[in-house]
């Protein structure tokens, strides 16, 4: 190891560090692809359950190889490009679409600091930055522009009126998410994803996950991500019986099974970003001193509720108007999530912070 | 003018949280309730004499098929699926098909031909199943079409008592009768399990 770190100038300590970041970054990222793969067959299974069907069961045991039919499927087909379609935009909205999830996995702290070989590798998560929320939510706004571009280089009215009414959603959202999310950064006197984690954890006590103290944030942050990430019950932006399929109507092949990987990985992270927050991310229940690996399972976990939840709550609503949608953003979600941020911020003036003597 | 009252709703439906509960929980208990669907090609439809598949000649059991090559089927055809070429045979029954075709791709599976034979040499067969390659191995010459009778025979009784409803004298009998007393005459006995029989029976007289 030393005598190869040497030939390129480095210390042994300097290579050791470098190889770990790539493996740490490669597991993450293809990790989250898989996650989206896994989660087409979770949906297709759990929808089909929920109707007494039996799902895909065909290709592999239980049906379990059908990803990766669908990945060979989709790269074999053709992909079709609309006559007057803005070329480039129209190639370049499913990567804006996608990419952004990517990179907001970047901050999300997996688990508590890798202890391998003998040695602390740091956290596992790609980036421990102070900035974590406000990073994640920056970027998490972009994957709008994703959908905006594939509406508006389409040619296709179906695609314009989606990518439309998901922007006026995104930002409707937005605001109360970002305020349900404010209150637990004003409850944990950070924004790095890491330390709010870490303040959960430290005693193994259950009660000490956020969700206690707020449970309306919680609530509050969850209906938002539906929103955000364009799923049931808000997912104007497709609402296949009056758009067709909305901004992916002229997608066809990769492109358009990007757009749902995208999609899916927007999802794992909003459920991480609220394991963090709310559910004391790599926290085992009255184990303070667990070793990683049992912290990463039980992150995985509480990822893996979350990321049901999701799929439950898709077949069993309906699909809300749009006014409806508007008038539960503006007139309910928002002085919900601004009452809650009062609330907290008038405890914390009177009380003190939790945990302070 | 209808005019619909329209229920108020309480203060907890308003906030629709309870009721989506309620629904997410109606929803997961449904996941492990039993499953409808039919695992078809391991579970195949049921088929009873009622089954109306594909049309096949009956092989009678001293080794021919009794088409006489008339061209009823043929012509009853609505989709003319049927060709027959007719030429001539040392059995007493004098004429037997050089070639009978019947293209698959172009049969609706109506059962006319079945109807129209006057011979009873064409029945609808449980075989519903129907993929091949290409189109020309879709097209069903004789030896494709032959099925023994004993292999339809719960059809062609079937057949028979249908038809025997409105059947003056006794009918023939059609297969070499070596399966046992298959009585296809219209009897009193046979047709007295079937509702309308009373009736048929008695007009009997005037329709003969």
């Amino acid at each position: 190891m030393n005598d190869i770190a040497a030939k390129l100038g480095m210390t042994g300590d300097q290579l050791e560090g470098l190889l770990a970041i790539l493996v740490r970054n490669t597991v993450i990222l293809i990790g989250v692809i898989n996650v989206a793969a896994v989660m087409t067959l979770v949906e297709r299974k759990v929808s089909a359950w929920m109707q007494y069907r039996h799902g895909p069961n065909r290709v592999g045991p239980w049906g379990l190889l059908q990803p990766l039919a669908d990945g060979v499927k989709f790269i074999f087909k053709e992909v079709v490009i609309p006559y007057g379609a803005n070329k480039p935009l129209y190639l370049l909205a499913p990567a804006m679409a996608a990419v952004p999830a990517m990179m907001t996995i970047a901050v999300i702290p997996f688990a508590n600091d890798v202890v391998l070989f003998g040695k602390n590798w740091g956290p596992l998560a790609i980036a421990d930055i102070d900035v974590g929320i406000l990073y994640l939510l920056a970027i998490g706004s972009m994957s709008v522009y994703g959908v905006i571009l594939a509406g508006w280089a389409s040619n296709s009215k179906y695609s314009l009126l989606g990518g439309l009414r998901a922007s006026a959603q995104m930002i409707s959202y937005e605001l109360s998410m970002i305020l349900a999310i404010l209150a637990v950064v004003a409850l944990a006197g950070s924004i790095n994803l890491k330390e709010i984690a870490a303040l959960q954890a430290s005693t193994g006590n259950p009660l000490d996950w956020f969700f206690f103290k707020q449970p309306l944030a919680c609530f509050l942050l969850l209906v938002a991500s539906f929103a955000e990430t364009n799923r049931h019950p808000f997912d104007f932006a497709e609402c296949e019986p009056e758009l067709v399929a909305g901004f992916n109507t002229e997608y066809s092949a990769m492109k358009w099974a990007i757009f749902f990987i995208g999609e899916y990985s927007a999802m794992a992270v909003m459920s991480a970003l609220s394991v963090v927050l709310f559910w004391g991310g790599w926290s085992v229940p009255f184990m303070p001193d667990a070793p990683w690996y049992l912290g990463f399972a039980a992150f995985l976990a509480k990822v893996s509720v979350y990321l049901f939840l999701f799929v439950w709550v898709r077949w069993t609503l309906p699909r809300f108007r749009f006014d409806q949608l508007m008038r539960i953003g503006w007139k309910v979600m928002l002085p919900l999530a601004l009452l809650n941020l009062l609330a907290t911020g008038a405890m914390l003036a009177l009380f003190g912070p939790p945990g302070a003597p | 003018m209808v005019i619909v009252k329209r229920k108020e709703l309480s203060l907890l439906e308003r906030l629709y949280v309870p009721e989506i509960a309620r629904g997410l929980s109606i929803t997961f208990r449904k996941m492990f309730e039993k499953k409808i669907t039919r695992q078809y090609p391991e579970e195949p439809l049921p088929k009873t004499e009622v089954t109306r598949g594909q049309p096949r000649l009956v092989v009678k059991d001293d080794g021919n098929i009794a088409c006489v090559s008339c061209g009823l089927c043929e012509a009853a055809c609505p989709a003319y699926a049927i060709t027959i070429d007719g030429g001539e045979t040392d059995r007493p029954i004098e004429r037997e098909p050089k070639r009978f075709d019947i293209d698959m791709l172009r049969c609706i599976l109506c059962g006319f031909c079945e109807e129209a034979c006057p011979k009873d040499a064409i029945f609808m067969s449980d075989e519903l199943e129907l993929a091949d390659y290409s189109r020309e191995m879709l097209v069903y010459d004789m030896e494709k079409l032959k099925r023994p009778a004993a292999a339809m025979r719960k059809r062609i009784e079937y057949v028979h008592k249908i038809n025997d409803r409105w059947r003056s004298a006794p009918r023939p009998p059609m297969l070499a009768d070596q399966h046992g007393a298959h009585g296809h005459a219209p009897s009193a006995s046979t047709a007295g399990s079937h509702a309308s029989s009373p009736t048929a029976a008695a007009q009997k007289p005037h329709a003969g």
